[in-house]
């Protein structure tokens, strides 16, 4: 199979999108529509999907099921059996069958129902999908995008519970994407399926129903450019995914109790990163908090922490401050796994601690 | 890991001041090891460790802490500092490797000022704060880069700056007061105030002067006091004590006597041996009295247990022992709990009588002169005696005026009479 790429399509108008895969609720002609960030994510998928014949889907239950998130809801009705396609639970198999499908010439959308399952395709992950274009010197291309969650909270346990963050962007070769809010996991995701790279798409298992506006139209969010989502100027707060919500709300309480004033980035891409958004925001304020869910030890903080360090080391008034996940197994106690993963509290200590003298 | 908070070492302290590490950060430290050297409001006392491991200080000496604040943690070697036992997100306040490490660094100078003999002539900087003095703690100055960019960029001296960041760090502010002629190079001497009164040296409290002076203003402003003066004839005490004397060492000395009549007639009265509290009066079982001792510059008062079933030798042997062990530094805590009544005696001092302030927590306090020479009337004629004021001060909440003055004269039966304190 051979699919030619389709050339650039007109940007899909709003009925286009309505008609299709269901709708969110849309307040009107001239408002800003309102989606869930799951919703977001079908629409991406069924855009591309309209606008490009060599995007599929694979993954367990995406199909029949509707997908085990409900992300992929409606997308079998529409495209069919050939580009929705339920496979076996054999994650290795699915993301090897989606590189030789890339290598081919198509543009495979592979779902993978959490990260932790995700440990069971890592060969194919790492060392085929990240190292061939390289081992091939660029002649032949993976274009593969995998989909999934990550992140805790379910009481779920230590095996359904990783945050890998900091594993995937370690790797040279692969893009690395978390989107926050609905907006931007669609427009990353569009972004993601046009791109040539293997991308791992990584959502949170708590964000799929959370709600923002989504602009309508074919907007593509470019990898790399990092969002300011609260302009500050005593101390910059980093977070990607759920912890980017938890940064926000910290610096709500850092305002209204302790007089703190914090700017909060969400770099959106973790590869590649805009680090140049952060280390701007670092040489104003000269105090960084990194706030992330995984573990601390080789987390994404402790990288983001030494590239700071390295680059605007004369503007830091302060060490830089982590608020990490526990470093344990994730608890199914539920108030242990909820002692194990940052909350608004702690980004706020850190803060404290760390503009400890100059308030 | 096991986390080491500020501990609660007296049962009225509410803080405390780390006098010295008596382990340096990165030992290993064996259970029952002497920690550390705290500073309570009575007395200090060394803190023994309770878990084994690798100690990593974070609160560095001469600092003050409530009790309950985290100061170090003791924990299997490699462990990162700072993050309690497993479970809470590692907010991992980078600060606590550096600070341990200048904690050493920072000793010498805390140590010369905590004063444990009492010294405070010399002047002291501010508590909370380790001055960031360029050579007197090895030569490293602890600045935040940015700060040393801009002391490097305005020219400014970090040398024998105070720093405002944690551990005395030189932060931004620092560096921008500085700049602005804020601050003063030498942090240690305070300015001298010129003006009619000369100059003034400003001598920062010990931890028990501070103490004295918020229990006194407290009972002074809370305890309705009033005031019975008696004058006894100690010429029996007097001889008795001789006696004592002529058979060897360990006489009891006049106070001792009053002491022991006191004792006697606090189980007489157990309103004067109780406690006004809450609209209760607590009528304590035991009477134990305190001894008021001054040291160099502050005044301790160990108590004397169970005075009432004590003998006269007892008591006078155990009052030595109290006394000595205040003027060296050496009473604890437990020494200085749990009195139902105090004794203070300035006699020695050539004064003839005077007001005490009651303890907060007791009823009364008896305040005593000194024994002199004295023209007295006895059954009509003129004689010579030797005469004692008392003045005892009351909480009239609990003690009243006539309870209070048979209260007294019970003490004085005791003194003018000392069979009956057998």
């Amino acid at each position: 199979m051979t699919p030619e790429k389709t050339a650039e399509a007109e940007p899909v108008t709003a009925e286009e999108t309505a008609g299709a895969a269901g709708r969110g609720s849309a307040d009107g002609a001239g408002e800003v529509p309102v989606l869930r960030m799951r919703e977001a994510l079908r629409d991406a998928m069924a855009e591309e999907m309209r606008r490009d014949e060599s995007v599929f889907l694979m993954g367990e239950d995406v199909g029949v099921f509707q997908g085990a998130f409900k992300v992929t809801e409606g997308l079998l009705d529409e495209f069919g059996e050939k580009r929705v396609r339920d496979t076996p639970i054999s994650e290795n198999t699915i993301v090897g069958a989606g590189v030789g499908a890339a290598m081919a010439g198509l543009r495979p959308i592979v779902e993978l129902m959490t990260v932790n399952f995700s440990l069971l395709a890592l060969d194919q992950i790492i060392n085929h999908a990240a190292a061939i274009p390289y081992m091939f010197n660029g002649h032949v291309r993976v274009p593969m995008v995998v989909r999934m969650p990550g992140g805790g909270g379910h009481q779920l346990g230590p095996t359904h519970s990783h945050s890998f963050e900091a594993l995937y962007l370690q790797i040279p070769g692969l893009l690395v994407a978390c989107p926050s809010t609905p907006a931007d996991g669609k427009a990353l995701l569009k972004a993601a399926i046009r791109d040539q790279n293997p991308v791992i798409f990584i959502e949170h298992e708590s964000l799929y129903g959370v709600k923002g506006e989504v602009p309508e139209g074919d907007r593509i969010q470019r990898f790399g450019e990092a969002a300011i989502r609260r302009e500050g100027t005593d101390v910059t707060i980093v977070g990607v995914l759920k912890m980017a919500h938890v940064a926000e709300q910290a610096a709500e309480t850092l305002a209204a109790e302790h007089g703190i004033s914090a700017e909060v980035i969400d770099p959106r891409t973790l590869r590649p990163l805009d680090l140049d958004t952060i280390l701007e925001s670092v040489r104003k304020t000269n105090r960084a908090v990194i706030v992330e869910e995984g573990w601390p030890h080789g987390g994404g903080g402790a990288n983001l922490s030494t590239l700071i360090t390295e680059q605007a080391f004369d503007w830091l008034d302060a060490p830089i401050q982590r608020v990490t996940g526990a470093d344990v197994h994730m608890p199914y106690s539920r108030r242990m796994e909820q002692a194990a993963i940052p909350h608004e509290e702690n980004v706020v200590e850190a803060v404290l601690a760390a503009t400890e003298g100059a308030r | 890991m096991t986390e080491i908070v500020m501990p609660r070492l007296t049962d009225s302290m509410e803080e405390g001041t780390i006098i010295a590490w008596l382990k340096e950060d990165g030992d290993e430290v064996a259970v029952g090891d002497e920690l550390v050297e705290i500073e309570t409001d009575k007395a200090s006392m060394v803190y023994e460790a309770d878990a084994a491991g690798t100690l990593s200080i974070s609160v560095p000496a001469g600092e003050t802490r409530e009790i309950g604040v985290p100061i170090a943690t003791v924990g299997e070697p490699g462990e990162t500092g700072g993050s309690s036992n497993g479970a809470p997100p590692a907010a991992e306040p980078e600060t606590a490797a550096p600070e341990a490490g200048e904690a050493k660094a920072d000793r010498p100078a805390a140590a010369a000022d905590v004063g444990a003999d009492g010294d405070a002539a010399a002047a002291r900087e501010p508590e909370g704060r380790t001055a960031a003095v360029a050579t007197a703690d090895g030569g490293r100055i602890k600045a935040s880069p940015l700060a040393r960019r801009m002391a490097a960029d305005t020219g400014v001296d970090l040398g024998g700056m105070r720093g405002s960041g944690p551990g005395g760090r030189i932060i931004k502010v620092d560096v921008e007061a500085a700049a602005s002629g804020g601050q003063s190079a030498a942090p240690a001497a305070p300015a001298p105030a010129e003006g009619g009164r000369g100059e003034t040296e400003t001598v920062e409290l010990t931890r028990t002067q501070r103490t004295i002076a918020r229990r006194m203003a407290e009972s002074k402003a809370t305890v309705p006091h009033f005031y019975l003066r008696t004058e006894v004839r100690m010429d029996r005490a007097i001889a008795v004590r001789a006696a004592f004397k002529e058979r060897g060492d360990g006489a009891p000395s006049l106070n001792d006597f009053v002491v022991k009549a006191t004792a006697r007639a606090l189980r007489e009265f157990p309103r004067a041996n109780g406690s006004y509290r809450d609209d209760a009066f607590e009528l304590h079982s035991r009477v134990n009295v305190g001894i008021a001792v001054a040291t160099e510059d502050a005044l301790i008062v160990p108590v004397v247990a169970d005075a009432d079933r004590r003998s006269l030798p007892e008591i006078a042997a155990e009052s030595r022992r109290l006394a000595e062990r205040v003027r060296s530094g050496e009473i604890t805590p437990p020494e200085l709990a749990g009195g139902t009544f105090t004794v203070s005696n300035l006699g020695m001092f050539g004064v003839r009588g005077f007001d005490a302030v009651i303890n907060p927590g007791q009823a009364g306090i008896l305040a005593v002169g000194e024994a002199v020479e004295r023209p007295v009337a006895e059954d009509g004629e003129l004689t010579v005696g030797r005469v004692m004021e008392m003045t005892l001060a009351c909480d009239h909440r609990i003690l009243y005026g006539a309870d209070g003055a048979r209260f007294l004269a019970a003490i004085k039966a005791g003194l003018e009479e000392p069979g009956l304190l057998a």
